[in-house]
């Protein structure tokens, strides 16, 4: 996706008119070429135009419907980083896992963002680099980087991209099964002694979405994946949605 | 008595788009239904009248209405002012749901419908009962005018009709680059034309 011809692709990115592949490999040249993106930005709001040229009034009735609805919705909560150690317990799998090229993982990362889940950006693509995107790009650019995958059980899978040098992982979690209320994802990681530390907690609600793990990764043998109680469990319960070797 | 006690304070030129949307926003961010009651006054038409202009069917676009207005209300706390205006983030999810519908029920008779009803992108037919300014419809109906075309028809049939660039090629009869290539300068031109910018 670096041929030149690539640049021509916002018009039809902003009209909404690229098939999904394209659209996902669009995305992920976005991430690096700051002159689609601020082009994406501004071919945006003269598009939006169009819709708002076209403006209607709805139906009355259709206000009390959605006034109605949303006070049965639960607003996400705003973005913030989180943290959180605790201990014990091991299980013991080794699973298969996959590499793939850096591109194919940055378009991975763009498609979870895209999905809105953790509002990577709140356009699906990348007007303005946001720390995640930067992040996973610092990331992948680490002579260390290292990825792998794995199913999830109840469907989707689990990508984690890491570099042990800087301590760090990003976990893409897409297409996960939704939980019931009260359930939630939580994250761990096994090291060699086979104990288990909670790595924070992912939406039971979200089917896709991106962690930042910050520190304590780079001696981890196993990414974990479990199904818990709110507000999350210091040990895991077994056996876990996945398990995947990460060395 | 001076002049100046007798003089009138200049008139508040209170333009609605400004700051109030986004102040409102903050407001339903912390979830305050009032103000979303009043967002909701604000972005309705808009986003129904695109919805109703992409799908035609008046129940369909209510219900997709209503799933955008729900998803704005859900993800208040991820707008962000400083990466494009509340209208277009908005705008934009309403495109996408209302594409995403046409997408998923191809069915034969929708595709007919939206042929015909994209055969008239350019007429403005239903401007008698928008409440948009007829200032803003003249301004876009000028600059779509300005617009050669092949541009013209590229970019509506997309945007209006819901095609995706190789369906707007056959449509056209034209070279898949050609296409991309006149959305994407056709777009150029209609910013240029009505002055927007990216934030
Ligand atoms: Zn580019």
């Amino acid at each position: 996706m670096t041929t030149p011809e690539v640049h021509t692709l916002t018009g039809p990115y902003v009209l909404n008119a690229l098939p999904e592949d394209e659209r996902i490999g669009f995305e992920a040249h976005l991430a690096d070429c700051q002159s689609c993106s601020s082009e994406v930005a501004e071919l945006r709001e003269a598009a939006n135009k169009l819709g708002t040229a076209v403006a209607t009034e709805p139906p009355p009735a259709l206000k009390a419907r959605i006034l109605a609805e949303i006070a049965t919705i639960r607003q996400l909560h705003p973005l913030v980083r989180q943290e959180e150690p605790v201990a014990p317990q091991p299980p013991a799998v080794k699973k298969g896992y996959t590499r793939r090229s850096f591109f194919g993982l940055a378009a991975a990362g763009l498609a979870v963002a895209g999905a809105g889940a953790i509002a990577i950006d709140q356009y699906r693509d990348n007007s303005r680099t946001t720390k995640e995107n930067e992040q996973l790009a610092a990331l992948l650019a680490e002579s260390d980087a290292q990825m792998v995958r794995g199913d999830v059980k109840g469907g989707g899978n689990a990508t984690v991209v890491m570099s042990p040098s800087k301590d760090r992982a990003i976990v893409l979690l897409h297409g996960l099964q939704k939980l019931p209320n009260g359930k939630t994802y939580q994250l761990w990681l096994m090291d060699k002694s086979r104990t288990m530390h909670s790595a924070g907690l992912a939406s039971g609600q979200a089917t896709d979405q991106a962690k930042l793990i910050q520190g304590g990764v780079a001696d981890k043998i196993y990414f974990g994946l479990t199904v818990e109680n709110l507000p999350g469990s210091p040990t895991p319960t077994l056996p876990p949605a996945a398990l995947i070797a990460m060395a | 008595m001076s002049e100046e006690s007798t003089a009138l304070p200049w008139p508040v030129m209170v333009d609605p788009e400004a700051g109030t949307p986004a102040d409102l926003m903050a407001r339903v961010a912390r979830g305050d239904s009032a103000a979303f009651a009043q967002l909701y006054d604000l972005m309705a038409p808009r986003v129904y009248g695109l919805i109703r202009r992409v799908l035609r069917n008046p129940a369909q676009s209510e219900e997709v209405t209503q799933e955008v207005m729900v998803e704005v209300w859900r993800t208040a706390t991820r707008y962000d002012a400083d990466r494009g205006s509340l209208t277009s983030w908005i705008l934009t999810m309403a495109h996408r749901r209302a594409i995403d519908r046409v997408r998923s029920e191809q069915s034969s008779t929708d595709r007919e419908q939206a042929v015909a009803a994209a055969s008239s992108t350019t007429e403005y037919d239903e401007v008698a009962e928008t409440v948009t300014t007829n200032l803003e419809v003249e301004q876009v109906r000028h600059c779509l005018s300005a617009l050669t075309e092949l541009q013209r028809e590229s970019v509506t049939l997309a945007y209006y009709g819901g095609y995706s660039y190789r369906e707007v090629a056959e449509l056209l009869d034209a070279k898949l680059a050609t296409i991309k290539a006149r959305m994407r300068d056709g777009l150029i031109r209609l910013r240029d034309c009505l002055g927007v910018t990216g934030r």
